[in-house]
């Protein structure tokens, strides 16, 4: 439904974004990955209308994007703001209705939304007299409001409490279901692995890795097992198989951390344990998103 | 455009529900007809003045011309002698005690105003005054003069002020009340340019230090947000002015009227003869009284001209000054900041208003009348104080054209500064960089 092509935009000094292009599918989660500074919020910014890049071009379900798209886009930024005097109830009128919605829909639409995540009673309050959490309540309340088919959320679970964040992790699920696509922008890659589909690693302004979660992790993937067992096995010997890299002996428990050689495959270390030691557990070592990014980030520096 | 519209309404409510706005709309007015109360209340007690009574000792052998009592002063004639007055004084129900010795006419000295109390200034100079009027008649008389012929040497002289305008026709004025009229609607369009002007900053500061900036430019053009706030504040502006306008008449009339009333039925107890004489005095009072001439010139002024052009000047100097405000505040996280930009905005504005004041209430047809009345970032205040002294039409269309020119320049340059500026945070902003802003493609 989106794609970015070749977007440049540059800065005084300091080019924000070189050369990056990707693509965001509908009624998927989009992950924004990359360090502070990398470039993503000029990304988003672009995808916003907020700027305009330098070259390269966004098309939006087949439209270079333009203006009429703004309704069907809905934004959180990092830096969460509200007009502090404004009353509660008023201010989300407000921001709905900048959006396009009429006084009556947006009323309507205000009202089930507040209903629904224990907001009634805020109507009448203002900004300044609600807590920090409550305000990003309001404001993710303002930025799905208006039904956008592409919300952008910039580490949306930032200020929330455990509690809140898991109510707004489940309104996020429920509105994808209903076909809402997500992009989110984030360096916290724990919520990146429970919710995104596919994701984006950013990093000095380029982008370095894309693709689907499932796929990157299985690229990442080195055939690393840990491997626990019972009984005598010495380690030290040369193997065609699997090599240690990690050892570990606790009350007679001896826990590996082994790497299987080329060519080689899980059965075969198994079938040459097998005849000597009582195996107790064998698992493979699936890199975290968080090991990735880690270790490509470390690797381009 | 819709979103224009409701961002206009949005800064309008916004600011007249505020209770500062309400509490300062309605007590302005109040404050404005007080003064207008006081002012016509002490014109009408200093003409009427309190009233003296004045025993007369006359010891003079040669002065039979009689003191002439008036409003101020009632003089009776008593055959005491002064040492008994002078006892008697604190029961009499006299004031004064005034001793007319036996002075020469040619010489008249040692005369004694004695009192209760210390005599004022005014009633000294008027007793002397009485007294030398009698004197005077006196020696007229002495040299030949009946009654009639006193009576026919009084004149009293009023000059008509008219000025002759473009068609010849004649205008009635007065340099008092121009001089009025031209310093307040000076010194109101200097408050509103920078009042309302501060308070566009404000609102851009606002927006940015709450982060709801970012929000809004991805819903709206930074343009429109810029444009809907100066002009929802723009009507704030004029709202409070025009409740102003409106309030003061209607609280100055009720002022007047209750006044009016209270004198009213003071005199009805009085005989109709009283009652005559004080309207005469009240209706003398006004007309005579600085205050009377201004209302009248007033009356000649063109008012609804003034207001609808003050209106214009208004708007046109806001529009001008509130963009470059904008730009400001957009380009500063934190009010505080603004100090190193405000005075190169304040100082046109500043220069305007004490010049406008000072040169051309003295001189209002003279050059620099006419470049600071021309030039948009004085014009606003300068045309304000030269128009009550009349401004040839050319020069007045000439003007507002200069200044709409003006504000569209402005607008601008501003907007420009400001679609960079919003989304600038953490930076120390200097002059060079926002031209730097000011250059970028869009």
């Amino acid at each position: 439904m989106l794609s970015v092509n070749n977007i440049v935009k540059q800065y005084a000094e300091h080019r924000a974004l070189d050369d990056v292009s990707l693509t965001v599918e509908q009624g998927k989660i989009f992950g924004l990955l990359g360090p502070n500074g990398a470039g993503k919020t000029s990304l988003i910014r672009i995808i916003t209308q907020i700027t305009a890049p330098d070259s390269g071009e966004v098309i939006f379900n087949g439209q270079r994007l333009n203006s009429n798209h703004i309704a069907q886009i809905g934004y959180l930024p990092e830096e969460r703001g509200l007009y502090k005097k404004m009353e509660i109830g008023e201010q989300v009128l407000y921001l709905a209705k900048l959006k396009g919605l009429s006084t009556a829909e947006a009323t309507k639409r205000v009202r089930y939304w507040f209903e629904k995540l224990e907001m009634g009673s805020w109507w009448n309050k203002k900004v300044e007299d609600l807590s920090k959490g409550m305000q990003q309540k309001v404001q993710f309340v303002a930025t799905i409001l208006h039904q956008p088919e592409l919300i952008i959320l910039d580490e949306p679970f930032s200020g929330f409490d455990p509690v809140n964040a898991e109510i707004i992790k489940n309104e996020i699920l429920e509105l994808n279901k209903q076909g809402a696509t997500f992009i989110f922008s984030t360096h916290r890659m724990e919520s990146v692995e429970e919710l995104c589909d596919s994701i984006a690693l950013i990093h000095r302004s380029k982008k370095i890795l894309d693709g689907s979660v499932e796929e990157i992790k299985e690229k990442y993937r080195n055939n690393t097992y840990w491997l626990e067992y019972q009984g005598e096995y010495n380690t030290e010997l040369p193997s065609d198989v699997f090599e240690v890299l990690q050892k570990d002996i606790r009350k007679g428990t001896t826990t590996l951390k082994v790497k299987i050689k080329e060519g080689q495959s899980a059965n075969n270390m198994l079938a040459a344990l097998l005849p000597v030691v009582n195996i107790q557990r064998l698992d493979e070592v699936i890199p975290t998103m968080n090991d990735i990014f880690i270790d490509q980030v470390k690797t381009k520096d | 455009m819709n979103k224009i519209l409701l961002i206009i309404q949005r800064e309008y409510l916004s600011r007249v529900k505020k209770k500062s706005f309400i509490v300062m709309t309605l007590l302005t007015p109040v404050i404005f007809a007080g003064f207008y109360g006081m002012m016509i209340y002490f014109s009408i007690q200093g003409i009427k003045g309190s009233s003296n009574k004045i025993a007369v000792v006359n010891a003079n052998k040669t002065l039979t011309e009689k003191l002439i009592s008036t409003n101020n002063a009632t003089y009776t004639y008593v055959n005491k002698p002064l040492p008994q007055m002078k006892a008697e004084l604190a029961t009499s129900g006299y004031d004064y005690v005034l001793y007319l010795p036996d002075f020469s006419l040619d010489d008249p000295s040692g005369i004694q105003l004695l009192g209760k109390k210390q005599a004022g200034l005014t009633l000294n100079n008027k007793v002397a005054d009485d007294v030398e009027n009698a004197i005077r008649n006196q020696k007229l008389k002495q040299s030949g003069l009946a009654q009639k012929d006193l009576d026919n040497l009084k004149s009293s002289v009023d000059i008509d002020m008219k000025k002759i305008g473009d068609t010849g026709k004649e205008e009635d004025s007065s340099a008092g009340a121009s001089t009025i009229i031209a310093y307040v609607g000076g010194i109101l369009m200097f408050m509103f340019i920078l009042l309302y002007g501060i308070q566009v900053m404000r609102g851009v500061i606002e927006e940015k230090t709450n982060r709801i900036i970012e929000v809004m430019i991805s819903s709206v053009k930074p343009f429109q947000l810029m444009m809907g706030k100066i002009i929802g504040i723009a009507l704030v502006g004029l709202t409070q002015f025009i409740l102003w306008i409106v309030l003061t008449g209607i609280i100055s009339t009720a002022v007047v009227k209750i006044y009016a009333d209270k004198s009213m039925a003071q005199s009805a107890v009085s005989t109709a003869l009283k009652k005559q004489n004080e309207n005469k005095i009240i209706k003398e009072a006004t007309e005579k009284s600085p205050i009377g001439n201004i209302q009248k010139s007033l009356a000649n002024l063109d008012v609804t001209k003034i207001i609808t052009l003050f209106l214009f000047f208004f708007l046109g100097g806001y529009l001008f000054y509130s963009a470059l405000y904008a730009a400001i505040g957009s380009a500063v996280d934190s009010e505080t900041e603004t100090q190193q930009f405000m005075f190169p905005v304040m100082m046109p504005l500043l220069l305007g208003y004490t010049l406008s004041l000072s040169v051309v209430t003295n001189d209002p047809y003279g050059n620099m009348a006419f470049w600071l009345s021309m030039i948009p970032f004085t014009s606003p205040i300068a045309m304000m104080v030269r128009l009550p002294y009349g401004v040839p039409d050319w020069q007045l269309a000439l003007s507002m054209a200069l200044l709409i020119l003006g504000f569209i320049g402005t607008v601008w340059v501003a907007s420009r500064i400001y679609r960079v500026g919003i989304l600038m945070y953490g930076k120390k902003t200097s002059f060079k960089e926002m031209i730097k802003w000011f250059t970028y493609k869009n």
